[in-house]
């Protein structure tokens, strides 16, 4: 008897984590796959989007599961999956997570929003919604996110036994830093106890969420020869916000004594000035505030500041949006002028 | 009697247990059952994993391989190949512009004949890079000389491997062998896997090296290794190589048998899939035919009789068995995840062509498409039209177009590339605030910088909106030396983080002219395009105000592949800057070592356990090196001091445009692998130039000066200090690593005191 609850054509019951860089998905997709296959003894396989993702670029990891007699011969990444796990709640700006997700699917969501505003954000009109505050747990336990989100997803999938699991986190630390094997496997139960569902009615016509094969924006007709970019800095156009990880520097102009320390050591180029006059009607330069548009998080701008002008600050929802100060680039197009 | 022995060969079959992992992992875990004797090897996605993985065994004292980390693939393969003059077993691992950079020893290895494993983890090589998968760099190791065995799964990465070193040594072969599978597909994906629990059994099927052999080591008998040839005796040479390529044929029928008996796993020359009595048939390579199978099962309950042909041998290549295979067969689609522009379809298609053409009663259609470059995924409707391409054709008996290009797409009008900013040109980047004036006196520059706060006047040369990790030190450092540099700059990166980031097609973050070229060759590059540009202006060609600066970019890692290139542009003093930004580490293909990785640093290829505490020698001094040219300017310099190097960047530019070349060393912070708070950035630079780890100074007409002494300013700090900072080091700061400690900060001391006395001597 097969363990798994669904399978689709070839016999697969498929996990896609959405994550960015950094937050451990892809440890926590191959510690799914691996329980599921050395653990359970079912078939399975496990791999990464691939290239140069750096932290804070978004990533997906992949988890196939079957039953040991079924053969993996597909290579192609998951499409159209059962359970889709986001760990990082502003990723919806840049990726459509959900995409393909099947009608009677579970998405599971590191929030704190409520189920009708992730329903909302995500777009969704049915199927069951997932919650869990998973950052919260990690900054609680000092511990990691994904951690708290594997807890979680072993209550959706629930075919897998979560001693296991316990005792695949306590051997992971217990040699080198036994003083994390407690708060883990905490982090791990709150997460499987915490997360919250809600099941929005699946009506009998409703199909999978449509998924959409990403294409270039640029095709053979359109490519200049050589592969060559003639619009130079077009990078402006992209939005990093979604790098960060819960904190950003706080700007108080009152404080600022403009000494450009913080422009200094900002790797993402986002303090923005203008000319203003100094006491005595010369002409000096004044800084207006930060395009959060770019900012990662990273708070150098923080400790480089001499006076408290800049604070680290939990970012709140809209908050960046709000206090966003734009560049003010010498743009020939676009609506940034 | 036959049949008894059979039993007892089958009763003692070797125990197996399973385990989970990647086509990597297990060509390491291979390796280090055999446990070659030497691996040279230099970093490059997606094969670097297997060196990775190595080293972490090594750590834990699993083998007994040398890793030997080399300057660079052509070094990688000439470590290799001197290895394997000994009678060692060799073994190494390389992908895409690796390969290429290494392709000159390949068939000097395989024709002079001495056997190693390569496992080729294949990858795109192209004009815009592109790390992913696809076959191009496996063609171009076709005419090589090589046994090359194709891996479609990571089980068959670890059989063929066991395999592959019995094929090589095999006294009718004797040549090298590859095995190439698919970067990223087989070589990230975790599958099941099956392995030999103990390496005893390994290392009997493999037995002893052969012996008998001439080696560069034997007193007894000296020998002669690469005498030069005329025509007349290099077309007896080949024809003995040629020869032996084919003997291989049998030879790996023989040793699939014998590893089949150990194992429980076979593999024929082809594998076939539903070819019994196809009609249709797809030919794919590695793990893209295995994609395709599902689609003949579904073709198949259809009624439609689909087939697929993958080798597991290409070199020699299996004519005989694909004409057999393909004699009823009325279409055939050759998928080719590489072109050999021009020649009307890739390689293979070619040869399954020459295969069949062969054959006189042959009738079978061919088509050829080149998909799935640079790791475009191969889905399973890919696989559909791949077929229906093939049923049309043996439906009409009519090929409409032999060769193509398929998944390609024209694009819309209106989604081309837009201007987004106004070109910045040189009156933008002319803030008139930095003042350089030749002091007649001391035979040096004067520079005057003003306040930070009034620089903030002058834009950035590089745009927001990249990609880097969030406190990444490259962008500060390289933003703060452009802020002394006024007017135009021509810009070159060569392959790593800072140009990954900033050149994500179709994105770029530059804002001046910029040009990338591969790892080896930056400063060759740059010196080209400079000595064009002053060329096409003396004859009047070029109408220009003002010169550009040319500056030429190095890292992650600091200057070690391009080294060569570096010094030869140097001696030839052109007018640039090459500046080097050192992270300590190949940041981009994930953290592995560098020669500017300090001792006992913790990397991906120099890792910390039992056996091992980091890396194992002293950290390169490319400034000292490069001052050894004899150039004009070489100076370091970091964020944390920002005066300090703007200074320095107005003097490089003033030297560049009118004496010759400069050369910066720049120490920027890598948070994610030197394990770093990302906001820690300025502390662990401040920390390092303090504790004279990364003493601050320039070399300018020869006479060095420090430019900021903690000693001087008491503000000198114990390294162990700037080594707190950082996760990579915390274990140099335990008890038991005290004498490796203690090496380090002697070896900072010696460096810092030569720099005093050098700062005390103009002379030296």
């Amino acid at each position: 008897m097969s363990i798994l609850p669904k399978k689709n054509e070839l016999g697969f019951f498929e996990i896609r984590l959405e994550s960015i860089g950094g937050l451990g998905a892809n440890l926590a997709g191959k510690m799914l796959a691996e329980a599921g296959v050395i653990g359970h003894g079912l078939n399975g396989s496990n791999f990464s989007s691939y290239g140069s993702e750096k932290k804070g670029s978004p990533v997906k990891s992949f988890v196939r599961y079957c039953d040991p007699d079924v053969e993996i011969r597909d290579h192609s990444p998951i499409e159209e999956p059962h359970v889709i796990g986001v760990f990082h709640e502003a990723l919806y700006k840049m990726v459509d997570v959900v995409s393909g997700l099947k009608a009677d699917g579970v998405v599971l969501v590191n929030t704190e929003s409520d189920f009708e505003t992730i329903k909302q954000d995500l777009g969704l009109e049915y199927g069951t919604v997932a919650q869990v505050d998973a950052l919260k747990i990690a900054n609680e336990e000092k511990t990691k996110v994904n951690t708290a989100m594997l807890g979680a997803l072993y209550r959706i999938l629930d075919f897998l036994d979560a001693e296991h699991m316990r005792g695949v986190i306590r051997t992971t630390f217990e040699k080198k830093y036994p003083h994390l094997v407690e708060p883990n496997l905490r982090t791990f139960d709150r997460g499987y106890n915490e997360v919250q569902f809600k099941t929005f009615d699946v009506p009998a016509e409703a199909v999978n969420k449509s998924f959409t094969r990403p294409q270039p924006r640029l095709g053979y007709e359109t490519q200049e020869i050589g592969g060559i970019i003639s619009a130079q800095a077009n990078s402006i156009e992209k939005d990093l916000s979604g790098s960060r990880t819960g904190y950003l520097p706080e700007y108080r102009a009152d404080s600022c004594i403009h000494c450009a320390q913080c422009d200094t050591v900002c790797p993402d180029y986002c303090f923005v000035w203008e000319q203003g006059e100094d006491k005595k009607g010369r002409p000096q330069m004044f800084l207006k505030g930060i395009d959060y548009q770019y900012c990662k998080g990273c708070l150098k701008c923080v400790d480089a500041c001499p006076t408290d002008a800049l604070a680290d600050m939990v970012e709140e929802k809209g908050y960046a949006d709000e206090h966003r100060v734009k560049h003010n680039f010498p743009l020939v197009s676009g609506g940034m002028k | 009697m036959a049949m008894t022995e059979k039993n007892v060969t089958k009763k003692t079959k070797p125990e197996q247990v399973q385990t989970f992992e990647s086509g990597n992992e297990m060509a390491a875990m291979a390796a280090a059952q055999i446990n070659y004797h030497v691996m040279g090897y230099f970093p490059i996605t997606p094969s670097t994993e297997v060196a990775q993985y190595l080293d972490m065994m090594a750590s834990k004292g699993m083998h007994d391989i040398e890793l030997i980390a080399a300057d660079g693939e052509h070094g990688s393969a000439g470590i290799c190949f001197g290895a394997a003059t000994t009678g060692a077993r060799v073994f190494n691992a390389t992908s895409a512009n690796g390969f290429l950079y290494m392709i000159e020893q390949l068939p000097a290895q395989s024709g002079l004949r001495f056997p190693m494993v390569l496992n080729l983890v294949t990858r795109a090589v192209s004009g815009p890079l592109d790390i992913r998968g696809d076959h191009s760099d496996l063609y171009y190791g076709l005419n090589t000389g090589w046994v090359i065995l194709t891996a479609r799964t990571p089980q068959e990465v670890y059989d063929l491997n066991i395999m592959a070193l019995k094929i090589a040594e095999h006294s009718d072969v004797r040549l090298p062998v590859i095995v190439a599978y698919d970067g990223f597909f087989t070589s990230h994906q975790k599958r099941k896997v099956d392995l030999f629990k103990d390496r005893e059994p390994v290392q009997a099927f493999v037995g002893e090296a052969p012996e008998g052999y001439p080696t560069s080591i034997n007193k007894e008998q000296p020998v002669t290794i690469g005498a030069h040839m005329n025509g007349d005796d290099l077309l007896n040479n080949h024809f003995q190589q040629s020869e032996a390529l084919y003997r291989a044929y049998d030879v790996y029928k023989e040793v699939a048998e014998e590893y089949e008996e150990i194992s429980g796993r076979s593999y024929s020359i082809l594998d076939q899939y539903g070819m019994e009595d196809a009609e249709v048939a797809l030919f794919l390579l590695n793990s893209a035919a295995e994609s395709a199978k599902d689609v003949v099962d579904r073709l198949r309950n259809e009624g439609v009789k689909a087939g697929v042909i993958s080798p597991n041998v290409i070199r020699p290549f299996p004519s005989e068995d694909i004409r057999q295979a393909l004699k009823n067969v009325k279409a055939v689609l050759v998928g080719e995840r590489a072109d050999s522009y021009g020649a009307n379809g890739a390689n293979l298609t070619h040869e399954i062509k020459s295969a069949l053409q062969e054959d006189p009663d042959n009738n079978t259609l061919v088509l050829s498409r080149v998909f799935g470059l640079g790791g475009k995924d191969f889905y399973a409707d890919d696989a559909e039209a791949f077929f229906q391409l093939a049923i049309d054709a043996a439906a009409t008996g009519e090929i409409e177009k032999p060769f193509d290009y398929y998944g390609i797409v024209p694009g819309k009008e209106e989604l081309k590339l837009q201007p987004v900013i106004e070109p910045q040109t040189k009156d933008v980047y002319n803030s008139g605030l930095i003042k350089v004036t030749e002091d007649e006196e001391t035979n040096k520059l004067k520079v005057k910088v003003p306040p930070l706060r009034q620089l903030t006047t002058k834009p950035k040369r590089f745009a927001s909106g990249h990609g880097a990790c969030p406190g990444c030190g490259i962008f500060p450092g390289l933003e703060l030396f452009f802020k002394g540099i006024e007017g135009d700059a021509v810009i070159l990166f060569h392959t790593g983080c800072g140009y990954v980031v900033t050149t994500a097609y179709p994105y770029s973050s530059h804002k001046q002219p910029f040009i990338h070229n591969l790892f080896q060759s930056g400063p060759a590059t740059l010196s080209g395009t400079v000595e064009a540009f002053f060329e096409m202006k003396d004859r009047g060609e070029v109408d220009i105000d003002d010169d550009f600066t040319f500056v030429m970019v190095t890292g992650d890692g600091g200057m070690d592949i391009g080294m060569g290139s570096a010094i030869g542009t140097a001696l030839r003093n052109h007018k640039m800057i090459i500046l080097e930004y050192d992270n300590e580490g190949y940041m981009n293909t994930g953290s592995q070592m560098s020669y500017s990785t300090p001792i006992g640093h913790m990397t991906s290829t120099t890792g910390v356990g039992k056996e091992k505490q980091g890396k194992a020698f002293h950290h390169k001094d490319t400034a000292q090196i490069m001052a050894a040219t004899n150039i004009p300017y070489v100076f370091t310099g970091t964020e944390a001091y920002p005066q300090d190097l703007i200074k320095k960047a107005a003097k490089a530019q003033w030297y560049a445009q009118n004496e010759g070349l400069v050369y910066g060393k720049l120490l920027i912070t890598c948070p994610l692998n030197w394990k770093s708070n990302d906001r820690d950035g300025e502390k662990i630079m401040k920390a390092a130039v303090e504790s004279c780890f990364f003493p601050l100074y320039e070399i300018e007409r020869g006479e060095t000066l420090i430019t900021y002494d903690p000693e001087a300013k008491k503000k000198r700090v114990d390294l162990s200090e700037w080594l707190g900072y950082m996760g990579k080091t915390k274990h140099l700061l335990k008890e038991e690593n005290n004498k490796l400690l203690s090496s380090f900060e002697e070896e900072v001391e010696r460096r810092w005191k030569i720099l005093k006395t050098k700062h005390e001597t103009p002379l030296i």
